[in-house]
């Protein structure tokens, strides 16, 4: 298969199933908003170094949040259930609580399973913080030097899809690097999806463990590294010279598979050789994102 | 079942009627006749609800209510759940005790509305009371939790002995509002006069009397203007003879 010329690879992404929240932060303007959610979300790239992966998932609206103010939505991603909540309350207490004018909320009400994550930063207020009914939502209200931070008692966990992925094979860094770009680009705030790595992009893709350093948990993914190209056993043709990897969390699978299906060509630009993508074989996640198929269902 | 219990005054009360039996969770399990059957207290004497009230519909926990209920008491008493909607003006004890639910009055209230029962220490300890229209005395008595909102003005001791919970006046609150009051909240979009032993903290814009408001808005179709969303409030921290862990605020601009 190719797309504007490029090679798509017969290949495809190996996901993992992971617990996501959706947090809603408001404030008095965008900007501030913003600059909680860009504290919440740093160094947040992936658990393998960081424990938990989230991005900023788009910008809201003042008629799309509950309190009719300007916002964003964060999407926060962890490998299991316990270290979500754990994860939320050491970041939202740092990041979120600390910034001037936010507020909190839950984006997942429907969720079944919650997380006491505002019941659990309540404790700043020393006693002095006071909890609101509204609308069947329990929220909490935390004295501060500003006035008062509220945030929702709960907050929704679902299960969702981390380690969606495509590889961008290049000619040279400069045609990889825009490639990324417009993929980026025309991922940027899709519904459910965020991108975890900085503006959206990979360098250093990695293999699980180390053929060197017992204690490393992954290294890097030589067989795609260009300048090993000659000592290891690469996986490029000739004429790649700089590979880039988008990485994708999403809150389900067809989410990733719309974003990738949406990115994929965009990246296909000249001097682009080849997309492709990184997996184990199918033995370590369930989801497996056929890059073919997922072009051919977008009518390509 | 069917999408609502609709019960229209057929036959006005001569002197006060307690309709205490008048719940929308109740009536989601009951149908028509069973309905017309519950008993009151009318003047004193017992009577049945179908005595006065031509019954609708049911079982349903959406409750409609037409005619003028100004003798009527106690509609709502011990609710927990459902949705009561009532158009027209009602007597005292609306929603007496209720632990949750919305009960919505387009016309005005008698008093103690979301109080206490008699000799009880805990009033209202969930759920919604609208108002479009103005209270009797003592609306929010003891209440523990829930929120009563009065589009109009309210009467003497709004909120007194509150325990929790939140109400709002958007006219007139009445003399002696907050009084007593360990925690909750009365938020005033009108004039109050404030009770000597509460004091003042701070102007600023409290976060959840925005959320507050949009929702009564939004969910509840309850006309607030933009000015008090997103208005600036002045906190008065109280009744300090008490807990003092509660507050009045008072609206006093954008």
């Amino acid at each position: 298969m190719r797309v504007n010329g490029v090679t798509i690879a017969d290949t495809f992404a190996e996901a993992f199933t992971m617990r996501v929240a959706r947090i809603v932060i408001t404030g008095r303007t965008a900007k501030w908003a913003w600059e909680a959610g860009l504290k919440l979300t740093g160094f947040a790239t992936s658990v393998i170094g960081c424990k938990c992966e989230a991005g900023i998932e788009r910008e809201l609206t003042p008629a799309e949040t509950p309190d009719g103010r300007p916002g964003i939505s964060v999407l926060f991603f962890t490998m299991d259930k316990e270290s979500l909540p754990q994860q939320l309350i050491v970041r939202l207490g740092q990041t979120v609580l600390t910034c001037p004018t936010t507020a909190c909320f839950d984006g997942l009400p429907l969720a079944p399973d919650r997380l006491a994550v505002g019941k659990a930063l309540r404790v700043f207020g020393d006693g002095f913080q006071a909890s609101k009914v509204i609308g069947g939502k329990r929220y909490w209200r935390l004295p501060v030097m500003e006035g008062e931070f509220l945030i929702e008692e709960t907050f929704g966990m679902l299960k969702g899809v981390g380690g969606g992925n495509f590889l961008i094979l290049a000619e040279d860094a400069d045609a990889a690097l825009a490639a990324a770009e417009a993929a980026v680009n025309a991922m940027t705030s899709l519904p459910g999806v965020i991108l975890p790595f900085p503006g959206g992009v990979v360098r250093s893709g990695s293999k699980v463990g180390s053929k060197r350093y017992k204690n490393m948990v992954a290294t890097t993914n030589d067989p795609f590294d260009p300048t090993l190209r000659a000592i290891t056993q690469s996986q490029l043709a000739a004429g790649v010279n700089s590979v880039l990897e988008i990485v994708l969390d999403g809150t389900d699978a067809p989410s990733i598979a719309a974003a990738m299906r949406a990115g994929i060509p965009a990246a296909c630009r000249p001097g682009v050789n080849a997309i492709t993508a990184a997996n184990f074989g199918g033995k370590l996640g369930p989801h497996h994102f056929h890059l073919r198929k997922i072009m051919s269902e977008g009518g390509v | 079942m069917s999408d609502a219990v609709t019960l229209s005054l057929a036959e006005p009360p001569t002197h006060t009627l307690i309709a205490d039996c008048i719940a929308a969770d109740r009536f989601g399990e009951l149908d028509a006749k069973a309905i017309a059957h519950l008993p009151v207290v009318h003047g004193g004497r017992p009577a049945t609800l179908g005595e006065f009230f031509k019954v609708r519909g049911g079982p349903s926990s959406v409750v409609r209510m037409e005619g003028d209920l100004a003798r009527v008491a106690a509609i709502g008493a011990g609710m927990a759940g459902g949705e009561l909607t009532i158009d027209g003006s009602v007597g005292r004890d609306l929603g007496l005790a209720m632990s949750g639910g919305r009960i919505d009055v387009r016309g005005d209230a008698g008093d103690n509305v979301g109080g206490a029962r008699p000799g009880a220490a805990r009033g209202m300890t969930g759920g919604e009371i609208i108002v479009r229209g103005s209270v009797g005395d003592e609306a929010g008595a003891r209440m523990r939790r829930g929120t009563i909102a009065v589009t109009g003005d309210g009467g003497r001791g709004t909120g007194v002995g509150m325990i929790a919970g939140t109400v709002v006046v958007f006219g007139t609150a009445g003399p002696g509002a907050g009084r007593f009051l360990k925690r909750g909240s009365i938020v005033a979009l009108g004039p109050i006069d404030r009770p000597a032993t509460f004091r003042y903290a701070c102007t600023y814009r409290p976060p959840h009397v925005g959320l507050l408001l949009r929702y009564l808005r939004d969910r509840a179709g309850v006309p607030v203007a933009d000015r008090y969303v997103a208005g600036k409030y002045e906190r008065h921290s109280g009744d300090l003879a008490e807990l003092g862990k509660g507050e009045i605020l008072r609206w006093v601009g954008e």
